[in-house]
C-alpha cells in the first residue's frame, strides 16, 4: 500500500483549479475536519475540496479508502489524524505526519513518534463514505494523464446527480482531446443536466445523449421518461433517445457477440491443435490431451512462483514404515523477482510449458501408446488411465484446491471501440491461436520433420520400408502435440483456473472440435473451432442461457456428422477400412 | 466367499490405520466418519474439510478424549472418499454407518451429496453434521446444520448493501439448488424492499400463471466462458449503484473473476458479493484485481477475538506436525466451512459428553435442547431445536492478501431454514 | 462341443446358485454376529455391483461382438433410471419436506401443481413402459441416422461421448423439471413396500441377480443363432459382410437399440436400490467406466464383463475406504497394465499364461529338429 501511495505521488497530475485556496493549511484544515467530523460536515468537507486541485488531498483520500489513515488518541483526549511515512526502521515502525500541517508527531518531550500500521487504529470508512470520498478522487482525476482514469471519473460524475460538478466537466470538456473522454465528459454534463430543474437544459441533454449513444443513461433516461409531470416535447425526445440507445445495445451486442465468437473459437483452436495432431494424425483417441493441458498451465504456476517467491510441495504415502509414514517434499529457491521481471515470467512460461507437456507425452508414448498403435480404440482406455493417475498425481503435488496464477498487467484491462470491449487477454489469445496454427503448419509442410510426420501417418509401411525410423517419427509426434497442449494450458491460466479436473473441463469440446472439423485435416480443425465458438456465442446471445446454447451445439454436430461423416475438411482415401 | 474376503480386507485396512494413527491406544476408542470427496471435481474444497476434522480429532485425543461417565474415548477417525460421486456417497454413508458402526460422520460440500446421504441417515439413525452454507428448505432430525442458513448469509448482505445505497441487483448463480432457491428468496427479499422488478438483473422465469419460478442467469457446473453475462453486467452497472449478487459455485469463479476484472468492473463500481467464496477458494483467484469485493461469512480468518488467534496458531502448529497422508502444508488458508466443520466437532463432544453416551438419539436430544454451545473461533455457536445454529454473521470485503477485512458483523443471528414461505406471504401482504 | 456346453452350464448353475440362493439365505437366515452372516449394506451394495454387470454385458455385446465401442451407454442406463426415479417420485406423496403432493424440487422451483408430463408416471405400468420406450427410441433414432450414413470406428465413439454430454448438460438444468443436478432422491415405496426395509432390498437384489441371468443367457443364445453370427462377422470385417449381401446397418441398428434396452434394464433395477439418480450418471466418464469393466474382464466373452463390473466396483469400494488419496492411482494403472499387456483381460489369462508356456516349452522341442534340417541342408 505504500508502494500505492507512491504510485499516486508519481501519477498525480497538476490540476489548476478554477477556486483559488488561500494557501495549503487551508486545505489540510478541511481535510482533518472531513476525516474527524461525521455526516453533513463531512459530507460538506469533502465536496469542498473536490475542487482544491491539490495532491495532497488526493493521497490522503487513496490512503484513507486503503486503511492508510490512522487516528491518533493524543494525550489531551483530541483525536489527531496522521499517515505513516514510507521510511521504515527496522522494527517496522514510521514516522507519523499530522495531516493538519504535515508535521511529524511528537510526545510532549518533542521526540518524534514511530508506529507500525498496526499499532493504530485506521480512520474508518463504510462503502457510503468511500463513494463519497471516491467522488472527490474523481473530480481530481479529471486531471490525471491516464485517460481510462478521466473517463471513468467523468462518467462517476455525471452519476452523482449533483449538479455542482456540471462546470467542472464543462471546464474540462474544454481542454480534453481525447475523444473517448470527450465523450464520456459530455455523457456526465448531460447526465448531470437532466437533473436539472430547467426543462429546456434537460431537453439539450436528451438530444446530447442521443446523439452520443450512452448506454449508461438509459437508466437514468427511463427513469425520467416514467415521471407523470414531464412536457410533450420532452417525452418524444426522451422516446427517440431510448430508442436509439436500445438501437446501439443491440449494435454492440451484435459485434461484441461475433468478437466473443472468434475468441472462444480460438481458445478451443488453441485446446484441440494438440488433439488434431495426436488424434487426427496419430489416430490416438488421447483421453490424457486434458491432463496435458493441465501440465501447461501447472508449468505456468510454478513458472510464477520462481520468480516469486519459489515452490514447494510434500507428498506423503498412506503406507508406513513401522509408525513412520513414507513422505517426501522438496522447496525449490525463488528468484524474489518484482516489477517487469515477474511480469514477463508468463514469456518464460509459454516455452517452458510447451517442453515440459512434450517431455510428459514423450514419457507417455514410450510407455504407454507405442504398445497400442494397431489398436486405437483401446489407446483410449489406457490414456484414460494414464489421466486418471495423472489427475491425482497434481492433487498429490500441487493440492486438491485450485492454485492462484496471476495474469501479468499486460494482459490485464481491456480497450473499447465504440462500446465494443475487447479485453487484452481476449485479442492476445486470437493472435497466440493465429502463432500457433500458422507455426504447426510450418512445421508439417516445410521442414523435413514435418514431411517424415506426413509420410509415417499417411502410410506406416511404406514410410518404413523406405528407411524412415517410423517409432521415433511416432515419438516426435506425439511430443509435439502434447507440447501444443501445453501451449493450451499456459494460455487457459490466464483466463480460467488451475486445478487438477481442468483438463476434464475442455476434453469433449476439444474431440467435438477435431471430429467436425474432420480428422487428419489442420484447416479443418481452424474452421471447426471458429464455427463452434461463433455459433455458440450467438446461441447464447438470442437464447439468454449459456448452456442452452452448448447443448444446440453439440446436437447440431451430431445431426451434421450424419450428414457429412468426414467433417468439414474430409481426408479422401481410397482405402476401405 | 466375497464377504468374507471382503472382512478381512476391512480387518487389514483398518489396521493399517491403526499403524498409521498417532493417537494413543490405551484409552477406548469411538469410530467417527469422514465423508469428503477427495477427489474429483468437488475435491478442490472438499479436501480441507478433511484435513481440520483430522486436526479436531487430534486435539481432542491429545486433551484426552471424550469423557462418557467416566472412561474417556478417543477419536477413531474413519476416512472415505466419496469422490465427486453421489451415489458412492450414499454408499459410503451406508458403509459409515451399518459397517464401521460409526457413532457420527462430518460431512458433504454440495447440497447433492447431502441430499444423496440423507435417507441412509434416516434410515439408520445415524448423525450428521453438515458444514457448509446452503439453501435450507430442509430439515431432517438425523442432520444438524452447523452451515449458514441462507438468512445467515445472504439476507444479510443484502441488507448492507441496500444500506450502502445500492439500488440495482444482479443475480448470478450456477444452476442447482443452492443458487436457485436463494436467488429465489432474494429475488422475494428485495421485493419486499422496495426494489423494482427492472433493477433486479439477470432475467426472470415465470410458469404458465405469471408466477416468478425463477430469478437470476444460471450457468452450468464447470462453466468457464464468461464473456457475454459481464458485457450484460457492464451494461447493467452503467448506469451506477449497481451490484452483483454471486452464488456461482467454487470452481467457475476464477473465471468469472479474471472476466470481470478484464473488463474493468471494479469493486467501487459495481460490487460483486459472493456466497461460495471464502478464504481457501480465494487462494486461487487473482486477489489483488478483486480489492473490495463482498464476502458474508459467519467466519472470517482475519478476525482478531483471542480465540481465532489461539485457534489460528493451533493449526499451524498442527500443520507442521501431523503426518497424514494427503494433507498440503503450503500455503494453506482457513474459512467459515473449515471452521463450522470444527465448531460441528466440538458440538458433538460436548453434547455426547452431556448425554453421556453416543446414543443418536441421547446426542440429539441434548442438542436440540439448546443449551449445547462453543465459543469457536468465529465467536459462540449454539445448536437449537432446528437443528441449526445460532452464530455470529460477518460482512468483510476482500483484500490483495486474500483475506477479507471486516465491514459490519451481527452478533448471534439464529439459523432459519424455511424462509420462501414466509416471505411468499409477505410478498403478498404488501401487494394487497 | 457338448462338452464344453456341458461345463459352461454347470458354471451357470454354480453361479446361479450362489448368487441367488446362498448370498441372500446367508443374508436372510443367518444372525448377524455370525461369521457367515452378510449384512444388508453387503446385499445393497452387490445388488448395485449385480446392476453394473447388466450395463456392461450392454456394452460387451456392442462392442465385444458388434465391434462398436459406444461411449454413451451409460446414458440409456440413466435414462431408464430417470424413468423409473420419477415413478418412485410420485410415490413419495406428500411425505417429502415440504408435505406437498407435488415433489419437493418442483416445490422450490416454485411450482405448485405438477406438470402435465409427470402425470401418467403415477402408474408403474407406464414408468416401466417409458423406462424402456425413451431410451428405445433415442438409440433407434441416433442408430438410424449413424449406421445409414455409415459413422464407425472411432467417430462412432466420439459421436455417442457427445450424445451423453449434451444429455447431461440438459438434465442439469432445473427447467428441464427432472431435478436438475439434484436429480431424484429420498424414495419411499415401490409398489407399496417400504424401500428401506431389507426385505424389500433383498428382493430387489434377487430380481437384478435374476434379470443378469437372464441377460447373461439371452446374450448367450443370441450370440449362436445366424443373427449372432452376422455380427461376429460385421466386427471382423464389415465390408465383406455388405458385399455378401447382408444389410450390416440394419443388424447394428437392431445390436445397438437391444444394447440400449439392456442398459435400461439395469438402470431400472438400479435407482430403487441406491436410492438416487442425477444427471452425473450419463456424465461422459461414467460410459468410460463401463467400458473399462468390460475391457478388464475381457471383451468378447459374456463372463468378463460380468466379472470386470463386479471386479473393478468392488474394489473401488474397498480402495476409496482404505486408501482414499491413492485409490485412483491404483485403478488408473490397472487400466493402463491391463490394455496393454493383457488385451483379453481377466478371462484371457489362462490362455495368455497357456500360450506363455507354450511358447517356453517348445522351444527347446524345435530347436533340435531346425538345427537338424539346417543341417541336412549343408550337408
Amino acid at each position: 500500500m505504500k508502494r500505492f501511495l507512491t504510485w499516486i505521488f508519481l501519477a498525480v497530475g497538476v490540476f489548476t483549479a478554477s477556486v483559488s485556496w488561500a494557501d495549503d493549511s487551508a486545505i489540510r484544515q478541511t481535510l482533518t475536519q472531513a476525516i474527524l467530523t461525521e455526516g453533513a460536515d463531512q459530507q460538506k468537507a469533502l465536496t469542498d475540496l473536490a475542487d482544491s486541485g491539490a495532491k495532497i488531498v488526493a493521497d490522503v483520500l487513496t490512503a484513507w479508502t486503503h486503511d492508510g489513515v490512522f487516528i491518533y488518541a493524543a494525550p489531551d483526549g483530541s483525536k489527531v489524524p496522521v499517515v505513516l511515512e514510507d521510511q521504515m526502521d527496522s522494527q517496522g515502525r514510521a514516522r507519523a505526519i499530522k495531516i493538519s500541517d504535515g508535521l511529524p508527531l511528537k510526545d510532549d518531550k518533542g521526540a518524534e513518534l514511530r508506529y507500525a500500521s498496526g499499532d493504530l487504529n485506521s480512520a474508518d470508512a463504510d462503502m457510503r463514505l468511500r463513494s463519497a470520498i471516491q467522488q472527490t478522487l474523481d473530480a481530481l482525476a479529471l486531471s490525471y494523464p491516464d485517460p481510462e482514469a478521466r473517463q471513468s471519473a467523468a462518467l462517476k460524475l455525471g452519476n452523482s446527480q449533483k449538479l455542482k460538478y456540471v462546470p467542472i466537466l464543462q471546464a474540462r470538456l474544454a481542454k480534453e482531446t481525447n475523444a473517448e473522454v470527450r465523450k464520456a465528459l459530455r455523457e456526465g454534463v448531460d447526465l448531470l443536466q437532466l437533473t436539472s430543474p430547467d426543462s429546456a437544459v434537460q431537453l439539450s441533454a436528451v438530444e446530447d445523449l442521443t446523439k452520443i449513444r450512452a448506454i449508461g443513461s438509459l437508466d437514468n433516461l427511463k427513469r425520467l421518461a416514467a415521471k407523470p409531470d414531464i412536457s410533450p416535447t420532452l417525452a418524444r425526445a426522451l422516446h427517440v433517445a431510448i430508442k436509439a440507445i436500445d438501437d446501439h445495445i443491440t449494435f454492440v451486442n451484435f459485434f461484441g457477440t461475433i468478437f466473443h465468437g472468434i475468441s472462444l473459437g480460438s481458445i478451443l483452436l488453441v485446446v484441440a491443435l494438440g488433439l488434431a495432431i495426436t488424434f487426427g494424425l496419430m489416430g490416438i483417441i488421447n483421453m490424457a490431451h486434458g491432463e496435458m493441458i493441465a501440465i501447461g498451465a501447472y508449468t505456468c504456476y510454478v513458472v510464477q512462483n520462481l520468480f516469486g517467491s519459489g515452490f514447494g510441495f510434500s507428498i506423503t504415502l498412506p503406507f508406513s514404515i513401522g509408525s513412520k509414514p513414507i513422505s517426501f517434499g522438496a522447496h525449490l529457491p525463488g528468484l524474489n523477482a518484482t516489477g517487469t521481471l515477474y511480469e514477463s515470467y508468463f514469456l518464460f512460461a509459454i516455452p517452458l510449458s510447451f517442453i515440459m507437456a512434450a517431455l510428459a507425452g514423450l514419457l507417455i508414448e514410450r510407455t504407454v501408446i507405442r504398445f497400442l498403435y494397431r489398436r486405437p480404440l483401446e489407446s483410449l482406455l489406457a490414456t484414460w488411465g494414464v489421466s486418471l493417475v495423472m489427475q491425482q498425481c497434481f492433487r498429490m503435488v500441487f493440492g486438491a484446491n485450485n492454485v492462484q496464477v496471476n495474469s501479468p498487467s499486460w494482459l490485464l484491462g481491456h480497450f473499447s471501440v465504440n462500446d465494443i470491449l475487447f479485453g487484452y487477454n481476449r485479442v492476445f489469445v486470437v493472435g497466440f491461436a493465429l502463432v500457433i496454427v500458422a507455426g504447426t503448419w510450418l512445421l508439417l509442410t516445410k521442414t523435413p520433420l514435418g514431411l517424415l510426420i506426413r509420410a509415417v501417418m499417411q502410410n506406416r509401411a511404406m514410410a518404413a520400408s523406405l528407411g524412415v525410423r517410423t517409432s521415433r517419427v511416432d515419438m516426435m509426434t506425439f511430443a509435439f502435440g502434447s507440447g501444443l497442449a501445453g501451449l493450451a494450458g499456459a494460455f487457459l491460466s490466464q483466463i480460467g483456473n488451475v486445478g487438477p479436473s481442468l483438463g476434464q473441463t475442455y476434453i469433449v469440446d476439444s474431440f467435438m472440435t477435431v471430429v467436425l472439423g474432420g480428422v487428419g485435416s489442420i484447416v479443418g480443425t481452424v474452421c471447426s473451432a471458429f464455427g463452434i465458438g461463433t455459433v455458440d456465442q450467438v446461441l447464447q446471445q438470442t437464447t439468454g442461457s449459456p448452456v442452452t446454447g452448448k447443448i444446440i451445439v453439440l446436437v447440431a454436430i451430431i445431426v451434421f456428422l450424419q450428414w457429412k461423416p468426414g467433417g468439414l475438411f474430409s481426408v479422401r482415401s481410397r482405402s476401405l477400412d | 466367499m466375497k464377504s468374507t474376503m471382503n472382512k478381512w480386507l476391512a480387518r487389514a485396512a483398518a489396521t493399517v490405520v491403526l499403524l498409521t494413527s498417532t493417537a494413543a491406544f490405551a484409552a477406548d476408542t469411538i469410530k467417527v466418519g469422514i465423508l469428503h470427496s477427495l477427489s474429483g471435481t468437488m475435491a478442490i474444497s472438499e479436501t480441507s474439510l478433511r484435513d481440520v476434522l483430522l486436526f479436531a480429532f487430534d486435539e481432542i485425543n491429545a486433551a484426552g478424549g471424550i469423557k462418557i461417565g467416566d472412561k474417556s474415548y478417543m477419536i477413531e477417525p474413519v476416512i472415505v472418499d466419496g469422490a465427486s460421486n453421489w451415489p458412492l456417497f450414499a454408499e459410503k454413508a451406508k458403509q459409515l454407518l451399518e459397517e464401521d458402526k460409526c457413532a457420527v460422520v462430518f460431512g458433504c460440500w454440495t447440497s447433492v451429496s447431502r441430499k444423496s446421504v440423507l435417507p441412509v441417515f434416516e434410515k439408520d439413525n445415524g448423525l450428521l453434521f453438515y458444514p457448509v452454507q446452503y439453501e435450507g428448505e430442509e430439515l431432517s432430525k438425523n442432520i444438524f446444520y452447523t452451515a449458514e442458513a441462507v438468512n445467515q448469509q445472504a439476507t444479510p448482505a443484502v441488507d448492507y448493501l441496500l444500506a450502502q445505497g445500492k439500488k440495482k441487483f444482479y443475480l448470478i448463480g450456477t444452476d442447482y439448488v443452492y443458487p436457485q432457491t436463494t436467488n429465489l428468496i432474494l429475488y422475494k427479499y428485495l421485493q419486499l424492499h422496495g426494489i423494482a422488478l427492472d433493477n433486479i438483473g439477470g432475467g426472470l422465469r415465470k410458469d404458465d400463471n405469471g408466477k416468478v419460478i425463477s430469478a437470476g442467469k444460471y450457468t452450468p457446473f464447470g462453466h468457464t466462458d464468461y464473456q457475454q453475462i459481464v458485457a450484460e453486467i457492464k451494461q447493467f452497472a452503467a448506469g451506477g449503484d449497481a451490484c452483483v449478487l454471486n452464488t456461482i459455485n467454487g470452481d467457475s469463479n476464477v473465471p468469472f473473476f479474471k472476466e470481470i476484472a478484464a473488463a474493468g468492473l471494479t469493486s467501487a463500481d459495481c460490487p460483486v458479493v459472493s456466497f461460495s467464496l471464502a478464504e481457501d477458494e480465494l487462494r486461487a483467484l487473482p486477489t489483488k484485481d478483486l480489492v473490495g469485493e463482498l464476502g458474508c461469512w459467519t467466519y472470517f480468518m482475519s478476525l482478531k477475538t483471542p480465540e481465532n488467534k489461539k485457534f489460528l496458531a493451533n493449526w499451524d502448529s498442527w500443520l507442521s506436525t501431523e503426518n497424514h497422508p494427503g494433507v498440503i502444508k503450503e500455503k494453506r488458508a482457513m474459512d467459515s466451512p473449515m471452521v463450522l466443520s470444527y465448531d460441528g466437532v466440538y458440538l458433538w463432544k460436548a453434547a455426547a459428553e452431556k448425554a453421556g453416551s453416543f446414543d443418536v438419539d441421547k446426542v440429539r436430544e441434548t442438542l436440540e435442547s439448546g443449551d449445547i454451545a462453543f465459543d469457536g473461533p468465529g465467536g459462540k455457536i449454539t445448536m437449537t431445536k432446528n437443528h441449526h445454529a445460532t452464530k455470529n454473521v460477518y460482512i468483510g470485503d476482500t483484500r490483495a492478501n486474500g483475506q477479507f477485512k471486516i465491514l459490519k458483523s451481527y452478533d448471534q443471528v439464529p439459523g432459519e431454514p424455511f424462509l420462501l414461505k414466509g416471505l411468499d406471504e409477505k410478498v403478498a401482504a404488501m401487494s394487497k | 462341443m457338448q462338452r464344453v456346453l456341458k461345463a459352461e452350464a454347470w458354471r451357470v448353475g454354480v453361479a446361479a446358485l450362489l448368487l441367488l440362493v446362498i448370498l441372500p439365505g446367508l443374508n436372510a437366515f443367518t444372525p448377524p454376529d455370525s461369521f457367515f452372516h452378510i449384512s444388508d449394506f453387503r446385499i445393497n451394495l452387490y445388488g448395485k455391483y449385480l446392476c453394473y454387470a447388466i450395463l456392461a454385458l450392454g456394452v460387451d455385446l456392442l462392442w465385444g461382438y458388434t465391434g462398436l465401442l459406444s461411449l454413451g451407454q451409460a446414458l440409456f442406463f440413466t435414462l431408464g433410471g430417470y424413468m423409473m426415479g420419477m415413478h418412485l417420485m410420485r410415490m413419495i406423496g406428500d411425505l417429502g419436506q415440504y408435505h406437498q403432493p407435488i415433489p419437493d424440487f418442483l416445490v422450490f422451483l416454485g411450482w405448485s401443481r405438477l406438470p402435465m408430463f409427470w402425470k401418467p408416471f403415477s402408474s408403474f405400468a407406464f414408468a416401466v413402459f417409458m423406462a424402456f420406450a425413451v431410451p428405445g427410441l433415442l438409440a433407434g433414432l441416433f442408430g438410424y441416422l449413424a449406421f445409414r450414413s455409415r459413422i464407425r470406428g472411432v467417430y462412432f465413439s466420439i459421436l455417442t461421448q457427445a450424445l451423453t454430454y449434451a444429455a447431461c448438460l440438459l438434465f442439469f438444468r432445473n427447467s428441464l423439471l427432472m431435478g436438475g443436478n439434484n436429480g431424484f432422491t429420498d424414495f419411499k415405496f415401490i409398489l407399496g413396500h417400504d424401500l428401506r426395509s431389507a426385505a424389500t432390498q433383498r428382493a430387489l437384489y434377487l430380481l437384478t441377480a435374476t434379470v443378469l441371468l437372464l441377460v447373461y443367457l439371452g446374450c448367450r443364445w443370441l450370440c449362436q443363432t445366424k443373427f449372432g453370427l452376422v455380427q461376429m462377422a460385421i466386427k471382423n470385417s464389415e465390408n465383406r459382410v455388405l458385399f455378401s449381401g447382408y444389410a450390416a446397418s440394419q443388424y447394428k441398428l437392431f445390436v445397438f437399440v437391444v444394447c440400449a434396452l439392456i442398459a435400461a434394464l439395469g438402470g431400472i433395477l438400479y435407482v430403487p436400490q441406491i436410492g438416487i439418480i442425477n444427471p452425473s450418471e450419463m456424465a461422459p466418464d461414467k460410459s468410460l467406466e463401463a467400458v473399462v469393466w468390460v475391457a478388464v474382464g475381457g471383451r468378447g466373452t459374456l463372463i468378463g464383463p460380468i466379472l470386470g463390473a463386479i471386479g473393478i466396483n468392488a474394489l473401488k469400494s474397498w480402495t476409496t475406504r482404505a486408501f482414499p488419496d491413492m485409490w485412483l492411482l491404483f485403478l488408473g494403472t490397472l487400466f493402463i497394465v491391463v490394455t496393454v499387456f493383457m488385451p483379453k483381460g481377466i478371462v484371457g489369462i489362462p490362455e495368455q499364461l497357456r500360450g506363455l508356456a507354450l511358447r517356453f516349452k517348445a522351444k527347446p522341442k524345435i530347436e533340435p529338429a531346425a538345427i537338424a534340417k539346417v543341417n541336412e541342408r549343408d550337408a
